[in-house]
């Protein structure tokens, strides 16, 4: 497992490794059957702390699955996901309580909810499960939809006033509430334009770099692979294909591989685009 | 968490220190905000140290970067010793954007007046709407009368399985018990005067002109219109109302048309069920309970029930029908695109149709008798 990925293009400042150390999620095993359709047939990894990892896979290679699976949201058929040390799928209610205020998880439209404010979608798992004193709430609140890049006044407008962008960054600022150790984003940057796409981009490296923060996102943006991704793991029938830094997953000698970045080679070979931030 | 005081200010002469020690994060934030408030005032400008720092998060910053600002301090410019990197950069993350947080915009209340106006502007936007959308209904529906091979065949008998042949059961079971609960009700005051054979008169009548007909609209009004309303709301929320205007068809003709037509036929078929099962549900207890037997109730029946009443009733029910699918309808074409706005217009058609079926009934039975029927 090459951890510290060498080759990444992007600035990566050492990172202490903060709270406590070990893995955050150790997936054994997996597998996944839907009736006689067998979506994954034994998935394993592992990640370790402040990493941006992304899983990558042809549609129906059950990315967004394998992620409802990690946090407890589906149970899988086998197999067992460690996350932040707990055991999801035999832990306790009350573990599991208390594992979900450590994590935050944003969904691909965002999934806010409809008839609360963005700022009250953020201040609503600070109610839930923070003791936090009332007179720092709206501060908080307020740091949060900063820290997801959003404007103040973003805080008093309902999500349908949002533009596409705009939702996903507030779903974020509602996941980075109760300051998780781990994001998991699902396809965040699919249906935003290139520019706000590289932006959200940028937000994820520094919410990584600065909050020691691990992120794992289910995509399909070759732009974030390439720009901000530490670590990527691409599923393939049922198993992983490959678990490695983007250069090296690259060069693997795999017919969809091999045309998933294709597309990319021709625009450097035409356009001398090239894979920076 | 450390053992001791989460912070502690050493303050000498020429200098002033703000240690900060143990874990400074989200869950001990209460605990936090006393200790901080606990300090003294700062002489002058301190210095933090994070060198007894164990973990230090946004919130737990932000709580010391507000309450350095409390103090009269530019918590921006503080001095940092000893801090570890990490817990550096989430200070400087969270003191950088201080600033731009700002107050929290004002949230404007509506004054009482001001609520019952824009309540009353949107009553009244409303209705004009139903009526721009009565009108398109119409003219949608004349094309189809003009050129009948236009009418989707498929989609009204879907509807109309789903609207009528789908309904029958609920429908005959409430007439049924309120035609026993009528019965039963009229009787006991019949009997009194020995006119037993006048409830006969009072369930026919009552039944086929007024209530049957008030009770199928009532029932379609919650099972149909809000049906209508949430499909059609969620079809517009999922743009499919926009790709058959793309494909160059028309919503009215493909959607409501077909809808509208299925409940204005299928109304005036489950009113007449309404009669049997009411008329039916009366019988059952006319001869237990008031000694008229079923043969005797359709002799009374014929002399006393005029041809104009079930007449009358079966002439309200497509009125009914076509109040229901045009606001059941419209109130689904005109969702906003969020999907609280489902549920809201759901409950809005429901209670729209209802009162509308009550308002023109009371029309009707004023202009019924103005006319001498």
């Amino acid at each position: 497992m090459s951890d510290d990925a060498p080759v990444q293009p992007g600035p990566l400042p050492p990172r202490e490794g903060e709270r406590s150390t070990g893995p955050v999620l150790e997936v054994d095993g997996i597998v996944t059957r839907f009736g006689k359709n067998t979506v994954h047939d034994g998935v394993s990894f592992s990640l370790g702390r402040g990493q941006v990892v992304a899983i990558i896979g042809g549609s129906g290679t059950g990315k967004s699955v394998l992620l409802r699976e990690i946090i407890g949201l589906l149970r899988p058929t086998a197999g067992t996901v460690r996350l932040l040390g707990t055991d999801v799928w035999s832990a306790s209610a009350a573990e599991l309580a208390q594992l979900r205020t450590r994590f935050g998880m944003m969904f691909q439209d965002g999934a806010l909810f409809s008839s609360l404010t963005v700022a009250e979608n953020v201040a609503a798992p600070l109610l839930e499960h923070a003791r936090v004193p009332p007179a720092l709430l709206d501060p908080l609140v307020r740091l949060r939809i900063s820290m997801a890049g959003l404007p103040p006044e973003a805080g008093a407008k309902m999500p349908s006033e949002l533009s596409g962008g705009m939702r996903k960054r507030a779903a974020i600022a509602r996941a980075l509430a109760l300051e998780p150790e781990v994001l998991f984003l699902d396809e965040p940057t699919s249906g935003l334009d290139p520019i706000t796409a590289r932006a959200f981009d940028g937000l994820l490296r520094v919410l990584c770099d600065d909050l020691g923060l691990t992120v794992v996102v289910v995509t399909h943006d070759l732009d974030t692979l390439l720009g901000i991704v530490d670590r990527v793991i691409v599923l393939a029938r049922g198993k992983v294909l490959a678990d490695a830094p983007v250069r090296e997953v690259m060069e693997l000698d795999d017919p969809w591989v091999q045309s998933y970045f294709s597309v990319r080679r021709m625009v450097n070979r035409e356009g001398e685009v090239t894979h920076g931030v | 968490m450390a053992h001791g005081a989460p912070c502690r200010l050493d303050e000498s002469d020429d200098s002033s220190v703000l240690h900060l020690a143990g874990e400074w994060s989200m869950a001990h934030l209460a605990a936090l905000d006393g200790a901080l408030a606990a300090l003294p005032r700062p002489r002058g400008t301190p210095k933090l140290d994070g060198t007894a720092l164990a973990e230090l998060d946004t919130a737990a910053a932000l709580l010391l970067s507000l309450r350095l600002r409390d103090a009269g301090l530019d918590p921006a410019s503080v001095a940092l010793q000893g801090f570890s990197a990490s817990h550096a950069r989430v200070l400087d993350l969270v003191r950088g954007r201080l600033d731009e947080l700002g107050a929290a915009p004002p949230s404007r209340h509506e004054g009482f007046l001001e609520h019952i106006g824009r309540v009353a502007a949107g009553i009244g936007a409303l209705l004009a709407g139903h009526v721009a959308f009565l009108g398109r209904a119409a003219v949608a529906l004349g094309a189809v009368v003009l050129r009948p091979a236009t009418l989707r065949l498929k989609e009204l008998t879907v509807q109309l399985e789903a609207v009528c042949l789908n309904a029958i059961p609920v429908v005959m079971l409430v007439t049924a018990l309120i035609g026993v609960v009528f019965a039963y009700l009229l009787g006991m005051q019949a009997s009194q005067y020995g006119a037993n054979i006048f409830v006969v008169d009072g369930v026919a009548i009552g039944m086929t002109r007024e209530l049957a007909p008030m009770l199928v609209a009532v029932i379609m009004a919650g099972r149909s219109g809000a049906s209508f309303t949430a499909q059609l709301g969620t079809m517009k929320l999922t743009e499919e109302t926009d790709a058959i205007r793309t494909l160059g068809l028309s919503p009215m003709a493909v959607l409501v048309v077909p809808r509208l037509l299925a409940l204005m036929i299928a109304m005036p078929l489950l009113t007449f069920l309404a009669f049997v099962a009411a008329i039916g549900g009366a019988m059952l207890v006319a001869d237990p309970m008031l000694d008229i037997s079923p043969q005797t109730f359709l002799d009374r029946m014929r002399t006393a029930l005029a041809l104009r009443h079930p007449v009358i009733g079966l002439i309200k029910a497509p009125v009914f029908a076509v109040f229901i699918a045009v606001i059941g309808c419209r109130m689904g074409m005109e969702v906003s695109r969020d999907t609280r706005a489902i549920g809201q217009s759901t409950t809005s058609t429901v209670v729209q149709s209802i009162v509308a079926v009550i308002l023109v009934n009371a029309l009707f039975a004023v202009a019924l008798q103005e006319l001498g029927l």
